[in-house]
């Protein structure tokens, strides 16, 4: 018995929706706009967002660094306390924080037999006019206008950190069932740093206007305070990429050292890409580099660990444009100092997302910080 | 049979496509961060070993001055030695590269000194980088008499500031200046030379005529002055080591001023005034005759070279108001640079070819300022009620210019900037001084 013209139809159009059924996700994925808006809303809580909203937490906040930077210069602004010349020696041998487990052999001694000698200097000359010499310390004074984080020293009342830490106090009448013993810890928070250059001339002697508070980096989605709703808006591809996290995540749990090949899992929003940009660009200090060096973009390839925390061992760059190798070195190196020092405590990266972020690609672009 | 053949072609396609969809989607993450902060980088510079009881006088002076040279740079911020948790007992000791990071310092600088027995001291530094768990790049020494020990120090932070920004120091190097007293209205003006900080200052000529304008040579050894020791301005070469002096070999009856060196060393550019006319010329140190370089009845004056000494820039009231223009080095026509309000003057080529500091006065106020060598880009440093005269450290990333206070009482002053505008610091100057010119490096 052979088979007709419908039923080699039939056939096929079953066949056609069967393929449809399985592969079709792709193509709604690959054209669907809605994953961010959904991603965002689920992971953005109230909290998260009062703390970003809070001014203190802005890292992109140069006001008060910029009083700093240009001060009057007919005021008579205080000088620098010379801290080099006061500060007592106070040497004493604390124990490390963090006891190291393999201490670094002490580096080879290479100091060239053949090291430069210096000439001797100008003899004291004799001058028509009596010749004076100053104090043998005499130091540059300071100018009214002075550097633009002169502090020498954080301030009393809270340490260095790259994050903000609230003061922990111990309680004052603990619970006497209760023995939670809260170690005493100060207050951190982050330097003050400008992200802008204000030179003297362009700066007037005298304030013309209130420093108006700068926006926040990017926009970010904006939840209201109540309560999620119970029914979360799902897209329409959230089924299939909350079926490819549990699978990673199954893999993960049944193997857990080995790396999938390429990323599987809902990518990470857009909201949780700027969270890491914002946090990496607190420590990309370029107050130090030279003038090529802030001419130069380099790309860098960094491996995290699960904790979110960077393998300082994989850092590496992979390219650079726009300057010399030597510049190009200067510009990695600060850039590696930005991932290792504000990725010590790990990025906040969602930890369900790992196969997204395990290796992170930063170009870092200078051109917006450059001396203009 | 032909409707199975576009649905089997269909299928192929789509196949096709997904391997591309799923490609888009694998990957590492990409960021691009373009914001970032500026802000010095912490350091620390624990007093360095004495290695002998000799050398214990020097050992924390030394450090002194390197925390001194690298934080005067504004790129640079010391951290408190009270904050220290380790301590470097000894120049081979392993830094514990925890400790420093605990106090959030990113470099420390060790070092250790020691003192012979004939007089001489050798300071011999490391520098590590905190973040990167390492050393960066070799220990160095350096030796010399004890008398040089303040130089020793900025050779160490020369090295440091070196690896660490990727530029040339500027630290070993001395400037020149006009130094002055007496009342505003009788000024006695006098040439003094010293460190770029303020220190070991030595005066090479006495105040019984106004000396102006000093420009050191490109090697540093000698010094181009203006004097007006015959009565008239002339321009006069003095050897720094013996202090011995003479007049250029130029007309007698006419005005020579404003000199300058060329990279040779030998060619010097200066405004001659004859007839109520001022132009450029040129000639040799030693002599041999002179050049004419402009013929025009304006004003032409404050010459001076490009690195490589291709071009001259110079102010001129050609256009009818003071402009600055560059043209060749054997003269030629020039080309306009400054457009911008105001009147500018005083111009001087960058060491690294690539900018003009110059003199700006523009509704009352002076300023420094900055432009490139085709006029663009141009931007104010400084304002205040008198700025002028800026000379380039050698690394050109800091400007040191002459500021003057208003009143019967104000006086001249040095001060430096960074070519971004920042830390405007005041020089340490025994008294009044003025027009400040800065050395090459020192050998």
């Amino acid at each position: 018995m052979t088979p007709n013209t419908g039923t080699y139809v039939s056939g096929i159009g079953h066949g056609i929706l069967i393929l449809w059924a399985l592969i079709g996700g792709f193509f709604l994925r690959a054209n669907d706009p809605l994953p961010l808006q959904s991603t965002e809303v689920s992971l953005m809580s109230s909290e998260e967002f009062a703390a970003l909203s809070l001014p203190d937490a802005s890292p992109d906040v140069p006001t008060e660094a910029l009083e700093v930077v240009a001060p009057e210069p007919e005021e008579a602004a205080p000088e620098i306390a010379p801290t080099v010349e006061a500060a007592p020696e106070v040497l004493e041998p604390a124990p490390a924080l963090e006891p190291e487990p393999e201490p670094e052999p002490a580096p080879a001694i290479d100091v060239p037999d053949d090291a430069p000698i210096l000439p001797d200097p100008p003899s004291e000359q004799a001058s028509t006019a009596e010749p004076t010499i100053p104090e043998a310390e005499a130091q540059p004074e300071q100018a009214p206008r002075v550097a633009p984080i002169p502090a020498p020293a954080p301030e009393p009342d809270a340490e260095i950190s790259e994050t903000v830490t609230p003061e922990v106090v111990p309680d004052a009448e603990p619970e006497p069932e209760v023995e939670v013993v809260v170690e005493e810890a100060p207050a951190t928070a982050p330097q003050e740093a400008t992200t802008e250059i204000v030179t003297e001339a362009e700066k007037p002697s005298a304030p013309t206007e209130s420093v108006r508070p700068k926006s926040r980096p990017k926009p970010q989605t904006r939840v209201a305070e109540t309560p999620p709703p119970e029914t979360p808006i799902v897209p329409a591809d959230a089924v299939a990429d909350a079926v490819a996290s549990a699978l990673a995540e199954t893999t993960f749990a049944a193997a857990p050292a080995p790396a999938p090949a390429a990323p599987t899992g809902p990518p990470l929003t857009g909201g949780e890409k700027d969270a890491l940009r914002v946090a990496v660009q607190q420590c990309w200090n370029v107050g130090s580099l030279s003038t090529d060096a802030l001419q130069t973009t380099v790309v860098v390839s960094v491996n995290m660990s699960r904790d979110a925390r960077p393998e300082t061992g994989s850092i590496r760059m992979l390219s650079f444009e726009g300057g010399s190798e030597a510049s190009a070195g200067q510009a990695y190196e600060a850039a590696r100092r930005a991932i290792i020092r504000c990725g010590a405590n790990g990025y906040d990266l969602p930890a369900e997302k790992f196969a997204q972020w395990q290796t992170i690609e930063m170009t870092f672009n200078p051109e917006k910080m450059r001396i203009k | 049979m032909r409707l199975l053949k576009a649905l089997t072609l269909a299928i192929l396609c789509l196949g096709a496509a997904i391997p591309a969809t799923a490609q888009e989607r694998s990957g590492p993450l990409r960021i691009e961060i373009t914001e970032g902060v500026i802000e010095p980088l912490p350091i620390a510079v624990p007093t360095f070993i004495a290695e002998n009881p000799a050398a214990q006088e020097y050992a924390d002076a030394i450090a002194r001055v390197i925390a001194a040279d690298l934080t005067g740079t504004g790129l640079f911020r010391e951290i408190p030695r009270d904050a220290f948790i380790s301590r470097i007992t000894s120049f081979d000791s392993t830094i514990q590269y925890s400790d420093w990071k605990a106090i959030n310092a990113q470099a420390v600088v060790t070092g250790a000194v020691s003192a012979a027995g004939d007089g001489r001291i050798t300071v011999k530094f490391r520098l590590f980088d905190v973040f990167a768990d390492a050393q960066l790049g070799d220990g160095l020494q350096f030796g010399g008499s004890a008398g040089s020990w303040r130089r020793m120090a900025h050779k160490v932070a020369d090295a440091v500031y070196s690896r660490i920004t990727g530029e040339g120091g500027y630290f070993d190097s001395r400037v020149v200046f006009v130094a002055e007293s007496g009342p505003k209205d009788a000024r006695l003006k006098r040439l003094g030379v010293m460190d770029y900080d303020g220190a070991n200052v030595q005066y090479l000529t006495d105040s019984s005529s106004i000396v102006l304008a000093p420009r050191f040579s490109p090697t540093g050894d000698r010094v181009l002055y203006t004097s007006y020791e015959t009565g008239s301005p002339r321009v006069f070469v003095l050897d720094v080591g013996t202090v011995q002096r003479r007049a250029l070999d130029l007309p007698a009856e006419t005005m020579t001023f404003a000199p300058r060196f060329g990279p040779d060393g030998q060619t010097v550019v200066f405004s001659l005034t004859e007839g109520g006319n001022s132009d450029l010329y040129a000639t040799n140190v030693n002599g041999g005759g002179i050049q004419r370089l402009t013929s025009t009845p304006s004003i032409e004056t404050a010459p001076g070279f490009s690195p490589d000494g291709s071009r001259i820039v110079f102010e001129s009231d050609r256009s009818g108001t003071q402009q600055l223009y560059v043209m060749p080095a054997a003269g030629g026509e020039p080309t306009r640079i400054s457009f911008g309000q105001g009147r500018y003057g005083t111009p001087v080529w960058s060491p690294r070819g690539d900018l003009i500091a110059f003199t700006k006065q523009n509704e009352g106020r002076f300023h420094i300022g900055v432009m490139r060598v085709d006029g663009s880009e141009e931007r104010l440093l400084t304002a205040s009620f008198l700025d002028e005269g800026p000379t380039w450290a050698p690394n050109g990333r800091v400007i040191m210019f002459t500021r003057g206070t208003q009143g019967a009482g104000g006086e001249p002053a040095l001060y430096s900037v960074d070519i971004s505008g920042r830390n405007l610091r005041r020089v340490q100057t025994e008294g009044p001084a003025s027009d400040p010119a800065w050395s090459p490096l020192l050998q």
